[in-house]
């Protein structure tokens, strides 16, 4: 990075103080007032741990924590990290209060009715009691555990918490709630699109010579990444961002383009086809590397017009064609593909068509380029933990069970599998389900009530459930809904390691402190079932009964890992995160795509067979159904719903708001921070609201976050559980269109 | 020119994602409702779009400190070394004349300890040769800290819109303004 301006750089700072730093650290003494002073801070005084922030996010933070007495005293980013470059962001650095927080799940506790709030606490050896003797007691009934079903997503992305599906393995087959709602589309059309979602290093995103950050927000998002965005920029490439919201990214490109939400693909196809009229295409790459652009071309020629893309967007069709041609003329070029873009009913078509505009240019396999989205290359782990045997006599499903995007097992022969359904149901999917009925459900790494469609529905279709435990560290509106809550534990309290799905680096996360109260982590909790099963009915569950944490996170690692990221055992780990050894910044840097046909495909066989176009065609977007589009995004201060509890977050967020045009709230009778109800076919959700042109007349936003206990703040009150069009291919189950949703408003 | 630390703000990096605020926080873990790091963003009249341009602003250390000016306990004393204003809240008597008298706002009134308190500008850390916790903290280096006796002046300013010009204190921090992009809406 280079600096601006006469600022002194890290490095030079840091040795310009070192000698005048022995001269100020005189011993601080209060009978001369004027040289009263703190010591220096002396780093000696605290042991010091690796930690890595395992939340769903680009940014996968390593953490370095500085503990003394036994205590985390303040964690910082780690200085090893290019990327994270010795800083956290604004959840990350909560995280100490999160430990700490007196809010937590202290001890296991049962509630004396769902969402009565008389919670009592009881032992381990009790709830453990009351839960194997209901897995024992469904099996008795049913003759197998389908009536036993997880939900988990991406709570918590520690390597060993995939021991929750191990647990569950390990007591026989049950109902899996398969999917994700986050990017499953988008999975999928680069699959057909490339062969696999495979994205340069974003490191390298400073060679670009033009940038486009298309649906998504990483000055909240992936805050770390801005940086190299705006290096790019600084080497005089053009930044366009576009959005339906003029979000902060918006604010720090050059050019903000703000079309109809759902109309990206009429936008990315009408660029592509000016592109195709200029000859701009990059013949080389097209002829070499691709097959299908003919009939891409001639699908443009028919049915594409960049008046027609601009009718559609509202973008001007001469604002079309100027970045349209940069971009085909700019060397390197990228497009960010955000995760907002895909969660539409057309999402995967959208992402098909922008990775044909990168694809066209010659911008795939190119440092610097790339059409980005995400990539698992560095998630080569043993999944040790995850993958576990039933018992022997297990029964199950028959017929094939689908797999999520991180289901890295290789299928196994038995006949019998377990029972999938579809995570973006959640609801639906618990009252639908018989023969037999999912009749109690563990709840980890996840907040359904927080995360999951279509609240009013969800808690008819928990009532539905004979009993619910959750894993948590918090009292959720998911616990309001449970029997039974088991206290597990942060990351600072156990053993696990973390990689990145957008950065290229692997951190470890070490045990910094004692597990707090009696908390637990997720592989000792699934040790104290399988005890407690096998006391009840011996045979009854396989996982290991005897478990040491730090042992657990060593088995997941293997030689692909040590060799990929040049380490020779993971305890080199404690010296601070690796990036791999990459021979190329850029993906598919050779040209050998995981395609069917070894090339990229324009035209996918293996998309029309599973239902879409083969060709990268534009789809409807979803028709409305109420006055307002509302958008539900992220919000800088958390990620779902964690961090926004904490006490140190509300300082600076402390209430939510929905934002709402100025023009559309005159003809509403609505001022600024009035009280409003938002309100659709699936619920209402009563809120202040901020007036701003930052979102489009015809548009309602409100950031998801939940607020703590007694709080009522969710916006699931209002999205339904529509399907996008692509994400069963990869992901076990199409991604939701959260962003294809609707609502109205009045003053409350 | 004597040695003055200052923070340097630039908006136009800043992307409003309270980090440093929060590294502030999280590393002096301050009670309940003190703040010594905040995240202001700028009001519409100042850039028009509301909620999208900051300015993070703490202790502005100050040539002629109205704090130090008005304490009645010597509980403010201003670093030789580098400028740093330095409140000893184990000399404060919590009487509350710095909280009213500084323009800024800066001086916080910590209701379990019943004194005053502000941001320190992390003068431990500086001695020890680290970078205060809030611009260690910066993704983007929006927020940096210089020495105004060697900062060649280019696009700073002083008094940005919005923030109060006092010269007489003649506060050290210095910002660069926040732009806006070309719009194409439909």
């Amino acid at each position: 990075m280079t600096k601006q301006g006469n600022s002194l750089s890290r490095r030079r700072f840091l040795q310009g103080t070192a000698a005048a730093g022995a001269a100020a650290m005189l011993p601080c003494s209060l009978l001369v007032p004027d040289e009263a002073m703190a010591e220096a801070f002396k780093a000696g005084e605290f042991a010091t741990f690796r930690n890595a922030c395992p939340r769903n996010c680009y940014d996968t933070c390593s953490i370095k924590t500085y503990v003394k007495d036994g205590v985390v005293q303040f964690i910082e980013g780690a200085q090893e990290s290019t990327f994270t470059h010795g800083g956290l962001c604004v959840k990350g650095y909560s995280y100490p209060r999160k430990l700490y927080s007196p809010n937590r799940v202290k001890y296991p506790m049962v509630q004396d009715g769902r969402r009565s709030g008389k919670w009592r606490r009881i032992s381990w050896d009790e709830a453990m009691d009351r839960i194997a003797g209901k897995i024992l007691e469904i099996k008795e009934k049913d003759d197998s555990l389908l009536g036993l079903g997880l939900t988990k997503y991406s709570g918590h992305f520690g390597i060993t918490n995939y021991v929750v599906e191990g647990m569950m393995s390990s007591l026989g087959y049950t109902t899996r709630f398969v999917g994700t709602p986050c990017w499953p589309a988008g999975i999928d059309a680069q699959n057909y699109d490339l062969g696999n979602m495979w994205c340069n290093d974003p490191e390298d995103m400073v060679k670009a010579k033009y940038i486009i950050v298309w649906g998504a927000n990483p000055a909240w998002c992936s805050v770390h990444t801005m940086k190299y965005i705006m290096e790019a920029q600084r080497r005089g490439a053009k930044v366009v961002v576009i959005d339906p919201v003029f979000t902060q990214t918006a604010a720090k490109g050059d050019v903000f383009w703000q079309p109809e939400t759902s109309s990206d693909g009429a936008l990315a196809l009408g660029m592509a086809r000016h592109i195709l009229d200029k000859d701009m295409v990059d013949r080389d790459f097209v002829n070499s590397h691709s097959i299908g652009f003919d009939d891409f071309a001639e699908y443009l020629r028919n049915n594409v017009t960049v008046e027609w893309a601009a009718e559609k967007s509202g973008i001007p069709a001469d604002q079309i064609r100027e970045v349209a041609e940069e971009f085909a003329s700019a060397d390197p070029a990228t497009v960010w593909i955000g995760y907002g873009l895909q969660r539409h009913v057309n999402g995967g078509a959208t992402v098909r068509s922008i990775d044909a505009l990168v694809a066209m240019t010659g911008n795939v396999g190119k440092e610097g380029g790339g059409a980005r989205y995400g990539h698992l290359q560095t998630w080569g782990f043993n999944y040790h933990a995850m993958i576990q045997s039933p018992p022997e006599g297990a029964k199950g499903f028959i017929g094939g069970a689908a797999k999520g995007e991180f289901d890295f097992t290789e299928g196994d022969a038995a006949s019998y599998s377990n029972r999938t359904v579809n995570i973006n149901k959640t609801a639906q999917e618990i009252l639908d389900t018989n023969d037999p009925p999912v009749r109690m459900l563990w709840v980890s790494c996840k907040n359904p009530f927080a995360q999951d469609f279509d609240r009013p529905k969800l808690e008819k279709a928990f009532d539905k459930l004979e009993m619910v435990v959750s894993v948590e560290q918090f009292f959720t509106e998911t616990v309001a809904n449970s029997d039974i809550v088991l206290p597990v534990t942060t990351m600072f309290e156990e053993w696990t390691v973390n990689v990145s799905y957008w950065h290229y680096w692997l951190g470890i996360n070490e045990q910094a402190v004692k597990p707090l109260y009696e908390s637990k982590s997720n592989i000792e909790i699934a040790a104290l079932l399988s005890r407690k099963m096998n006391e009840l009915s011996p045979g009854s569950c396989t996982f290991p009964q005897e478990v040491d944490t730090r042992e657990w996170m060593a088995k997941e690692f293997n030689k692909g890992i040590y060799d990929y990221f040049g380490i020779n055992d993971w305890t080199d780990l404690k010296n601070g995160p690796v990036k791999a050894k990459l021979t190329s910044t850029a993906a598919w840097s050779d040209y050998k795509f995981g395609t069917p046909s070894g090339k990229y495909e324009f035209r996918s066989e293996q998309c029309a067979a599973n239902g879409h176009k083969a060709l990268p065609e534009y789809k409807e977007s979803r028709k409305s159904y109420d006055e307002f589009r509302l958008l539900t995004p992220h919000t800088k201060f958390g990620i779902h719903s964690q961090f926004v509890n904490l006490d140190w977050m509300q300082e600076y967020y402390p209430e939510p708001f929905v934002y709402m045009h100025p023009d559309a709230a005159r003809e509403k009778g609505i001022a600024d921070l009035d009280m409003v109800r938002v309100f659709n076919k699936v619920g209402e959700q009563k809120v202040r609201v901020k007036l701003s042109t930052n979102v489009a007349k015809n548009c309602l936003m409100m950031y998801e976050a939940w607020f703590g206990k007694g709080t009522d703040f969710n916006v699931q009150n209002l999205v339904d559980d529509e399907s996008a069009d692509m994400g069963a291919f990869k992901a076990g189950a199409p991604g939701v269109a959260i962003h294809d949703q609707f609502a109205n408003v009045e003053k409350a | 020119m004597k040695k003055q630390y200052a923070f340097r703000v630039d908006a136009e990096r800043c992307i409003g994602c309270f980090t440093c605020a929060m590294a502030c926080k999280s590393y002096y873990q301050q009670v309940d409702g003190v703040i010594w790091r905040q995240v202001y963003p700028l009001d519409e009249e100042i850039y028009p779009h509301r909620e999208r341009a900051f300015l993070s602003l703490a202790c502005n250390h100050c040539e002629d400190p109205a704090c130090l000016n008005v304490c009645p306990v010597v509980a403010y004393t201003k670093r030789d070394e580098d400028g740093v204003v330095v409140h000893h809240q184990e000399k404060c008597i919590g009487c509350g004349n710095c909280i009213r008298s500084c323009p800024y706002g800066v001086p916080k009134y910590n209701p379990v300890e019943k004194r005053a308190e502000k941001c320190s500008f992390c003068h431990e850390r500086l001695d020890a040769g680290l970078e205060p916790a809030c611009i260690m903290a910066c993704p983007t280096e929006a927020l940096q800290i210089v020495d105004l006796a060697k900062l060649e002046v280019t696009n700073e300013v002083q008094y940005p819109a919005g923030y109060p010009k006092m010269e007489k204190l003649n506060p050290s921090t210095r910002f660069i303004l926040p732009k806006a992009p070309k719009m194409v809406r439909r």
